[in-house]
């Protein structure tokens, strides 16, 4: 099943800011809180798997001179529409998330996957890659969101989960603390890998 | 040569193809947009002025022409009415008076049926903190509660009723200008604000 499988790379071997080490300016900048994590995930699958789909139909077309004009145009497009409809529908959380909805356009994991897949395979084969690698994204994020909203304010979701004389570790909410746990993730997901590889 | 001509021809379609749908989203999505905005920057103060209402009066909100500024360009009075089984009771302006540090802003609450204020809520201002930024606390704005808008709100030193903050005596009066001109504005344009 091809279809299949380039769906659940994006969860595992290309999982985009542990494996692919891209996208690392919204997952270091927006994930004070799972809530921001999740949303910011939510809009970058959404512009990948829509650029994604888009740059494979058209792919015959474009001439290869001009190919990083037409996908950052066409990857920017989407941006704004999401930009639009987040501040009409969601407008707290696009209060919230702020300059990195703009910032998406500049995200190398959609020039990424322009260049290195979309641009080469089918319609189906890269929204299946799209849509894996854009969830692999959104729950990296929202997972380092949930590591640091639980020590940072004893909450998960904005509802209190820790016991009552927790002391919150106010640092895992500044910006140092989304380094620190996001270097022990990638530590943490690295030490698998090689075991993995060792068997 | 041809080469070239295709890269233009191309890139120029997947811009305009691009250009045509953002319009597209764009007026789909503006009146949303707007009311979002509205509400997330008036609400806070909206509800301070009026209550007991049944609609929502960031979506039944008017815009009303009060003239041009001197550059020619129109003025707009944001006017929030509150409804109760359909009948406007009570009504919120924000009006802008000026401070000791530029323009301040002030919804400005009045009940329709009894004539007086229901009370005021400033919404923007830079005026100096510990003095004039007092104008924001309940002990001054409270004042407003009840007075009669048949004349114009005064200072206790000008025979009114309100206190004016010590030391800032331009912050008060720029928060005065800002009702008075609201009670002008609804003096003037009852008729249409009511309906």
């Amino acid at each position: 099943m091809a279809f299949g499988k380039e769906f659940t790379k994006g969860f595992w071997d290309l999982l985009p800011p542990f494996r692919l080490v891209l996208g690392l300016c919204p997952t270091l900048a927006v994930t004070t809180s799972a809530e921001n994590g999740l949303g910011m995930g939510l809009a970058v699958t959404f512009v990948l798997v829509c650029a994604n789909c888009i740059i494979s139909l058209i792919r015959k077309v474009i001439p290869s001179k001009v190919r990083v004009a037409a996908f950052i145009v066409i990857a920017a497009s989407f941006v704004v529409i999401t930009e639009l409809v987040m501040k009409a529908y969601f407008y707290s959380l696009s209060t919230l998330l702020g300059i990195f909805i703009p910032l998406i356009v500049v995200n190398c994991i959609i020039l990424g996957r322009a260049e290195a897949f979309a641009s080469k395979r089918g319609v189906i084969d890269s929204f299946a890659d799209g849509l894996g690698i854009g969830l692999g994204f959104t729950i990296s994020l929202t997972v380092l969101g949930c590591i640091r909203e639980v020590l940072g304010y004893g909450a998960i979701f904005g509802h209190n989960i820790m016991w009552e004389s927790f002391r919150p570790f106010s640092f895992m909410v500044k910006p140092p603390g989304a380094f620190v746990c996001l270097g022990l993730l990638l530590a943490l997901i690295n030490f698998i890998s090689m075991r993995q590889k060792a068997r | 040569m041809r080469e070239i001509l295709r890269l233009v021809v191309v890139l120029s379609i997947i811009c305009a193809v691009a250009g045509f749908s953002l319009a597209l989203v764009h007026k789909v999505t503006k009146a949303q947009i707007d009311y979002q905005q509205v509400k997330f920057v008036k609400e806070p103060a909206v509800k301070r002025v009026l209550t007991g209402y049944d609609n929502d009066p960031i979506k039944d909100r008017k815009e009303l022409e009060i003239g041009k500024d001197k550059y020619g360009r129109p003025q707009f009075l944001l006017v929030f009415p509150a409804k109760k089984e359909g009948k406007t009771f009570a009504l919120a302006m924000e009006t802008y008076g000026k401070g000791y540090h530029g323009d301040e802003g002030v919804m400005v609450g009045i009940d329709v049926e009894s004539g007086k204020l229901t009370g005021i809520g400033i919404t923007s201002h830079s005026e100096t903190p510990g003095i004039g930024a007092k104008a924001v606390e309940p002990s001054f704005t409270d004042q407003f509660k009840d007075i009669a808008i048949q004349e114009d709100v005064k200072k206790k030193s000008d025979g009114g009723k309100i206190e004016a903050l010590s030391g800032a005596t331009l912050t008060t009066n720029g928060v005065l200008s800002a009702v008075n001109s609201a009670l002008k504005y609804y003096k003037e344009l009852k008729d249409k604000l009511i309906s």
